[in-house]
């Protein structure tokens, strides 16, 4: 039992320890960065538009969470975690995670998409070919 | 048993076939029944696609390698876009014997079934299948009892078939890699008529096989997921 209490009190002086200004500074500075990286690959064309939403929404969480450190340590506190920072690895694994899925899925629709194609392409090469020799 | 009619298209899929494949049109174009040979080049590196135009076939020449299965229905939509009635479909390495498949479209001709598996194993013959190969055939094939499907030998390439089965065949459900006993399953629940006769099966003569090594465990775990998850034939 008195071991359980420190151990409650060692948590609660991890969740209660304040967050510098400049660590504060450092996660607005990478939501702010990653948010002007989509907006310039968007308009280099090298990413759909249709991809953005997710990191849209990623950017401004981070931007959020930067600002309203008491959240994170709410959700710290209901997580079960010690640290802020452990909750933030946590969320950043299930976002991977979420993520990976969902390119997952998007390829195999893909690869199905191009295996029509492919196979489309090789019948009407063969009907090509055929209305070239009777020409002939 | 039906008269003997030149309507049979065979369609063979050929991955990097050119040195096997002439003899296989060779026998193929001996019998009365074959009217056209579709081969279907899986993105050859080597001289497939002359040699099946050379020795007479339709070629249906993929840009790049999609696997077995997506080969063969890119020779199933092909034949539906025809006039095709009968589709027998065999290996290019020459382990089927042309000999063989009168044998195979005469139940299709008559109406008797819609698909007929040349089977290795309705008979005794000289053909051995080894390995994780056997045991997955034969745990598959208990599987498919189940659901009413009674078939020896599910792995076969060696089948003909009607234009209701191409119908089926030709939808997004058919795997790109192996079609197997998943397949033939879902074509027994859309209610295609499948029989079985006995074929021969010649040794291989090439080194590896589409089954080999490691791919046999991939096929095992492939199958069983596959059967797991149903037929996987949407209604359309």
């Amino acid at each position: 039992m008195q071991n359980q209490l420190e151990l409650n009190q060692i948590r609660d002086l991890f969740l209660a320890a304040p967050e510098s200004m400049a660590t504060r500074i450092v996660a607005i500075a990478l939501s702010t960065g990653l948010l002007v990286l989509v907006a310039w690959l968007v308009r280099r064309r090298r990413l759909g538009e249709e991809y953005t939403p997710i990191w849209v929404t990623i950017t401004v969480v981070m931007t959020i969470i930067s600002l309203r450190l008491d959240l994170l340590r709410a959700l710290t506190r209901a997580v079960g975690a010690w640290t802020p920072s452990s909750t933030i690895f946590f969320l950043g694994e299930l976002f991977l995670m979420a993520i990976c899925l969902n390119y997952a899925v998007r390829l195999s629709r893909n690869s199905k998409q191009l295996k029509a194609l492919a196979q489309e392409a090789a019948i009407l090469r063969a009907r090509v070919d055929e209305l070239a020799a009777r020409d002939q | 048993m039906g008269a003997t009619a030149r309507d049979v298209t065979v369609l063979i899929p050929a991955f990097n076939e050119a040195e096997r494949l002439p003899a296989v049109l060779a026998g193929l174009y001996a019998l009365d029944d074959v009217a056209r040979v579709v081969v279907v080049d899986d993105g050859s590196t080597d001289e497939t696609t002359r040699v099946a135009k050379a020795g007479g076939a339709t070629v249906l020449t993929l840009p790049f390698n999609q696997g077995y299965g997506a080969a063969l229905q890119t020779g199933y939509k092909f034949a539906l876009q025809c006039d095709t009635t009968l589709v027998v479909q065999m290996d290019a390495d020459g382990q089927h014997v042309p000999a063989d498949i009168p044998r195979l479209v005469d139940p299709v001709r008559d109406g008797e079934a819609d698909l007929v598996i040349g089977s290795r194993f309705v008979e005794q013959t000289a053909y051995q299948m080894s390995g994780i190969r056997n045991v997955g055939r034969k745990l598959f094939q208990r599987l498919a009892r189940r659901s009413g499907l009674d078939v020896t030998d599910p792995t076969s390439g060696f089948q003909a078939m009607n234009r209701s089965v191409l119908a089926l065949y030709a939808r997004e459900f058919f795997p790109s890699d192996y079609p197997d006993i998943d397949v033939l399953l879902a074509a027994h629940k859309a209610g295609i008529v499948i029989a079985e006769r006995s074929v021969e099966m010649l040794p291989e003569t090439r080194k590896s096989t589409m089954h080999g090594g490691l791919r046999s465990i991939y096929y095992v775990y492939r199958l069983a997921l596959s059967l797991w998850a149903g037929s996987r034939v949407r209604a359309s």
